[in-house]
């Protein structure tokens, strides 16, 4: 029998947690977050959900991420190359923005004064040009003792080719301080020493943090595994996320990137594009077949280059203040009314209109059904603030509103034509699967202006990130740069690159038990034209040259299968397989909706008020299909079904619009 | 003000905006993730545009702010010099006939509807190419005429009916040291404007040519009125502004250059009327550079963010008198013109601008791009090699913050080449790459501090370097002090070092070091005070 399996998914406001018992089904829990200790919310949500029963753990923290964010991480030191010290801090030399006189440059996590000079030098081969003396290696770790430093980051120039000195200098340190220690080789041996340098660095910095947290919600889980989110889409255990914290950084998005692109390919979609809005911002993600990955991240104007899955963000939500500017244009975001005041309908003393407050006077909310009638929304002083924004707009009322969704709308079409048609996939071939509590509100719209026709809603849609947990993999990257041109590289040479990281992979994954049989390891390498300066991201295969010609020609209009190719680093991703949660499939029932409608409400579709559908996700049944205009309310969620959508309720429950041709 | 149609509406305005801006911003992708030279792909040196069918800019990725004003003008020329049919691609990159200096390149190219004769819009991007010729590697020399500064591209069609005219490209690549390289990014840049036009085209197909025409005008007038509404918060007045150029590299210098602003209502006149004549050295700028720098120093005073588009330069009379450092003619010598006094041009402008409305306009910031240019053949390979880079100095301190040390300010903002992707590609070794503490200016806010960039050659190679603000520092404002100026040293492999003067271009023997030192910003406010 398999255990129980709970997904913990620790939001800003909710921790939310999904657990499936011995027998497949699923039970939802939500508790008030405790940003002090985000482990008290953790611990009172299982109690209450197992009641002293053993479980399964999968967790998606943000401890990490707000380490960063807050900038509360730990007292962290740099030893690096001598010369170099302030390759931190002089980054790549730009300004973030253009434009700006007052453009401000966070600080770098670690300040000069604990950015310690090592006298080494590797060169590009990976070759010693002067050797770590004993003496060198005495004098750094005095240096850091005598700075009292709790955290160390060593990233030397060219280890990623000869890891040596960094390996002595861990050694050495290790030994000697009682300080967490982390090596640029151990977690992103791959050139580019800035980049390389920040994701060491940021590792450092909250990884202490991260592991006293882990440690503690280690000692108080005793009945079962704990597992980690990742940012890559997988999971990993308790003691790998205490020694590469940098890796869950971005998990509570990804545990909802990996959950929608699940839940769509059960209901029958490969290529599904996951959208999420929430109250300040929006995330999308690509999934043509697999969950797209990036190594180019930034949070919080740091960069982080291990693999992440590819969620673009933009600032634009049910939050967003909507604006006039000087020049006459109406404006929405990025400047969010958060949670607190809210949108105005929340009645918490919120003064700026929003998205939310748009949605409301339009009708695409119901005041009565939001968060199942708990919250109740004020209609009046909306039609005021409206009144005074069109009039100020020189519009009529309705148009106000109407343009304030538009033009959020506009916002998120940017996002979506980034990942998808700047990176030579037609959005017209995917689904939107899509989540959050704003999302099902302008997912019609959107999906018309990027001609998508289908979009998914699913099932406890306000959940998707925790239910993605106990769908994940467990996955670990590795990877390591090599740099030769594809004509001077034998099968041998490529074949013993990929057995190093393989054979790192066999005894890792071991280590936790899980044997070498069970997992499967995906070989792929990083490819440019010799002389490029950006990668693409090619499956290993005999002929990956030809394979690389033709994802450059999809990806950029063109390619040159004369010009030399160069493989700029290997990659190898180690899967192990984890059980995956039997969903529901129900037997489709009548068409007919009725026992599910609530009633009829007032909708504004392109400024006609239409009298449109008011219907109860609760009781609809699979198999029940309606035309649009319709709205379709539940706790967490709202759906808006245009006219010119159908809609139906497939086997899993999922709410699936097709436009109307 | 003109419009082109009478009506618009806020909402379908910013979903334009929006959906402009991204069409820039996606050819910037295409062009940057696959070019070859390392200004290109590393150091994002270039940009990309959309025009309307009179060649008035409509959106610019957020990419160089030195291409502002003087992409139209290449769009401009290719439209007077070529007769362009559908398919074609113009390249031209003669400063004196729509272009800056010879490194940049820029393609244009008409997008046409159906079978329209006439085109509607026009797209073009602008890349600065790692060599083009000329008498030193890297094309950034201590030139005295613009025929020894490398080939000279009138617009000439390098693409014609969808296909590559070869004896065009073949002139090009005979002409240049690195012809791989440079075949290989005119190619990416060919692949952006058909980016650009294959989204133009299916913007068309949703919106109708009308709708999407119309909204070009509105965008324009648009950031014409933004701009209006900034100069209207400054006095009425007039306000002078003298800074200089070091020298030109040739023995010649001091070189003023002089600016009088007169703002009345919401229009600016700028006459740069006093400053110096153009040089027999490197550093003239043409009209196109100067129209950049003062179309950028009226965008930072705009305190929201607008399309860059035409509609910025309406309110702005420019008088840049023929024959001087701002404004010069043929054969002058202009490979400096776009990275050196570009940066002097903003210095003065945001000087006057700094008078007129105090409180407003920080110090001046480093003021040169310190460029770094080497060449010779790898001792590794056999193949020649041609480098460049910029290296970014100290910001000038702001009315209430310090400056940023370390980091590219207004006219460029392009990266630094990875020590590690240099040392593979180059037979350089970096010695040291460091903040050049104490030389930002004290105040009651500091200056930024420069940069130490320290660089090995372990070949012969010719190296050139053009800097400027080697002797006259950064000015600080309101008390502050000036930002310390820059120095450029050379090692022997046997440790003897001597100075380099700001301009330089000499061979050395492998082993020897090149020091870069870059200047530090200027202080605001008295530094007494925050005592």
């Amino acid at each position: 029998m398999t255990p129980k399996v709970v997904g913990i998914d620790t939001g800003g406001t909710f921790t939310d947690f999904v657990l499936l018992d011995e027998g497949g089904k699923l039970r939802v829990h939500k508790v008030l977050s405790t940003p002090d200790n985000p482990a008290k919310a953790v611990l009172a949500g299982l109690r209450h959900l197992l009641n002293g029963a053993a479980a399964d753990i999968v967790h998606g923290s943000t401890v990490a991420t707000n380490a960063l964010l807050e900038r509360k991480g730990a007292k962290a030191a740099l030893v690096t190359t001598a010369g170099f010290e302030d390759v931190l801090e002089i980054g790549r030399q730009t300004r973030a923005a253009i434009y700006d006189l007052n453009v401000e440059k966070p600080p770098p996590l670690i300040p000069r004064e604990r950015r310690i000079g090592v006298a080494e030098r590797v060169g590009p081969q990976g070759e010693v040009l002067r050797e770590l003396s004993d003496e060198s290696i005495r004098t750094t770790v005095d240096a850091l003792r005598a700075l009292g430093v709790d955290s160390v980051a060593i990233c030397l120039l060219h280890s990623y080719a000869n890891p040596k000195h960094e390996d002595a200098l861990l050694g050495a340190i290790e030994s000697e301080l009682d300080a967490f220690v982390t090596s640029s080789y151990q977690v992103l041996p791959e050139f580019r020493e800035y980049e390389r340098s920040s994701t060491t660095v940021v590792n450092a910095y909250v990884g202490p943090v991260m592991a006293r947290y882990l440690s503690q919600l280690g000692d108080e889980v005793t009945s079962g595994r704990v597992r980690i989110m990742q940012s890559n889409g997988g999971i990993m255990s308790l003691e790998a996320a205490q020694r590469l914290a940098v890796q869950t950084i971005l998990s509570g998005p990804a545990g909802g990137a990996v959950g929608g692109f699940a839940l769509g390919q059960r209901a029958g979609f490969d290529n599904v594009i996951t959208f999420d809005m929430g109250g300040t911002s929006t995330d999308v993600c690509l999934c043509a077949g697999e969950l797209s990955r990036t190594s180019e991240t930034v949070i919080g104007d740091v960069p982080i280059r291990v693999p992440v899955i590819d969620i673009h963000t933009v600032g634009a939500g049910g939050g967003s203040i909507a604006y006039r500017d000087p020049g006459g244009s109406l404006r929405v975001g990025p400047r969010s009314a958060g949670a607190a005041p809210g949108p105005i309908c929340y009645g918490q003393g919120g003064t700026e209109l929003t998205v939310t407050d748009a949605n409301l006077f339009l009708g695409r909310l119901s005041p009565e059904h939001f968060l199942g009638g708990e919250r109740q929304l004020e209609v009046k002083p909306i039609s005021d603030a409206i009144a005074s924004f069109a009039a100020q707009m020189n519009l009529s009322m309705t148009d106000a509103a109407e343009g304030i969704v538009r033009v959020a709308n506009a916002t998120m079409e940017r996002a979506m034509r980034v990942i998808s048609l700047e990176r030579g996939h037609d959005p017209r071939d995917f689904t939107l699967v899509c989540f959050g509590g704003a999302g099902a509100m302008h997912a019609a719209d959107l999906a018309r202006n990027l001609g998508i026709t289908r979009i998914m809603v699913p099932r406890a849609a306000g959940l998707l990130s925790a239910l993605g947990m106990l769908l994940a993999d467990v996955v670990r990257d590795y990877s390591r740069t090599l740099l030769v041109r594809a004509a001077d590289l034998d099968d041998e040479r490529l074949d013993r690159a990929f057995g190093e990281l393989e054979t790192r992979a066999n005894t890792e994954y071991e280590n936790e038990g899980i044997a070498a049989g069970q997992l499967l390891l995906e070989r792929s390498l990083d490819v440019r034209y010799v002389g490029q300066g950006h990668e693409l991201s090619v499956p290993m295969s005999a002929d990956f040259e030809t394979s690389f010609h033709d994802i450059h020609h999809r990806r950029f209009g063109y390619a040159d299968p004369k010009r030399p190719t160069e493989v700029v680093n290997v990659r190898v991703r180690a899967v192990a397989r984890t059980d995956q949660p039997p969903m529901p499939e129900h037997e489709l029932q009548a068409a007919d909706a009725s026992a599910a409608t609530l009633g009829e409400c007032a909708i504004v579709f392109d400024g006609d008020e239409r009298e449109s559908l008011l219907i109860d996700r609760s009781k609809l049944q699979p198999g029940n299909a309606f035309s649009g205009p319709a709205l379709v309310v539940e706790y967490s969620t709202t759906t808006v079904v245009p006219p010119d959508f159908h809609c139906r309720v497939d086997a899993g429950e999922n709410l699936i619009l097709e436009r109307l041709s | 003000m003109t419009s082109a149609a009478p009506t618009w509406d806020p909402v379908t305005l910013e979903i334009f905006r929006n959906l402009f801006y991204s069409v820039a911003e996606e050819m910037g992708v295409t062009l940057c993730h696959t070019s070859f030279s390392p200004n290109i792909k590393e150091r994002r040196d270039y940009s990309c545009a959309l025009f309307d069918g009179s060649a008035r800019m409509v959106a610019q990725g957020e990419h160089m702010p030195v291409h502002l004003g003087s992409m139209p003008l290449s769009v401009e020329a290719a439209i007077e010099h070529v007769q362009m049919q559908p398919g074609d691609v113009v390249a031209v990159n003669d400063p004196f006939c729509g272009g800056t200096h010879l490194p940049d390149i820029t393609l244009v190219q008409p997008v046409y509807l159906g079978d329209q004769s006439e085109p509607v819009f026009y797209v073009a991007n602008r890349a600065h190419h790692s060599d083009v010729g000329g008498m030193t590697p890297g094309s950034m020399p201590l030139s005295r005429s613009i025929y020894q500064e490398g080939i000279r591209i009138p617009p000439v069609k390098l693409v014609r009916g969808g296909e590559v005219v070869d004896d065009v490209m073949a002139l090009i690549l005979a002409n240049v040291r690195t012809p791989t390289e440079r075949e290989g990014d005119l190619t990416a840049q060919i692949a952006s404007n058909r980016t650009g036009e294959r989204r133009l085209l299916a913007m068309v197909e949703k919106y109708g040519v009308e709708t999407v025409t119309a909204y070009m005008g509105h965008l324009q007038s648009y950031a014409e009125r933004m701009t209006r509404e900034a100069i209207r918060l400054i006095p009425d007045g007039t306000y002078r502004f003298e800074d200089c150029m070091d020298d030109d590299g040739q023995g010649n210098g001091p070189l003023p250059i002089v600016v009088t602003l007169v703002v009345d209502g919401d229009a600016a006149c700028i006459d740069f009327t006093g400053t110096s004549e153009q040089v027999p050295g490197s550093i003239n700028a043409v009209y196109a550079i100067t129209l950049s720098a003062v179309m950028y120093c009226f965008r930072v005073i705009v305190p929201f963010p607008i399309p860059s588009n035409h509609g910025t330069i309406r309110p702005l009379q420019i008088v840049a008198p023929e024959g001087t450092l701002v404004n010069a003619l043929p054969p002058a010598a202009v490979a400096g013109g776009n990275v050196e006094t570009s940066q002097r041009i903003v210095d003065v402008v945001l000087g006057a601008l700094a008078q007129a409305m105090p409180g407003k306009i920080p110090a001046a910031s480093y003021g040169t791009m310190s460029n770094l240019t080497a060449g010779g053949t790898d001792h590794r390979t056999g193949e020649d090699f041609a480098y460049y880079e910029t290296i970014a100095g100290g910001m000038g301190a702001r009315p209430t913050a310090d400056g940023l040390d370390a980091t590219h300010c207004h006219m460029t903002n392009s990266l630094n080449t990875p020590i590690e992707a240099l040392e593979h590609s180059y037979p350089f070794r970096v010695r040291r790459y460091a903040v050049s503490r104490g030389t930002g200016g004290a105040g009651r806010f500091r200056g930024g501090d420069g940069i130490d960039r320290d660089i090995e050659l372990l070949c012969p190679a010719q190296i050139t370097i053009l800097s400027d603000r080697r002797t006259h520092g950064p000015y600080g404002l309101e008390g502050g002090e000036a930002g310390k100026p820059g120095r450029n040293l050379l090692t022997k492999p046997d440790g003897s070092e001597r100075e380099l003067p700001g301009k330089a271009s000499v061979w050395v023997e492998a082993g020897t070091v090149i020091s870069i030192r870059t200047p530090g910003g200027g202080g605001y406010g008295s530094p007494v005070e925050s005592a």
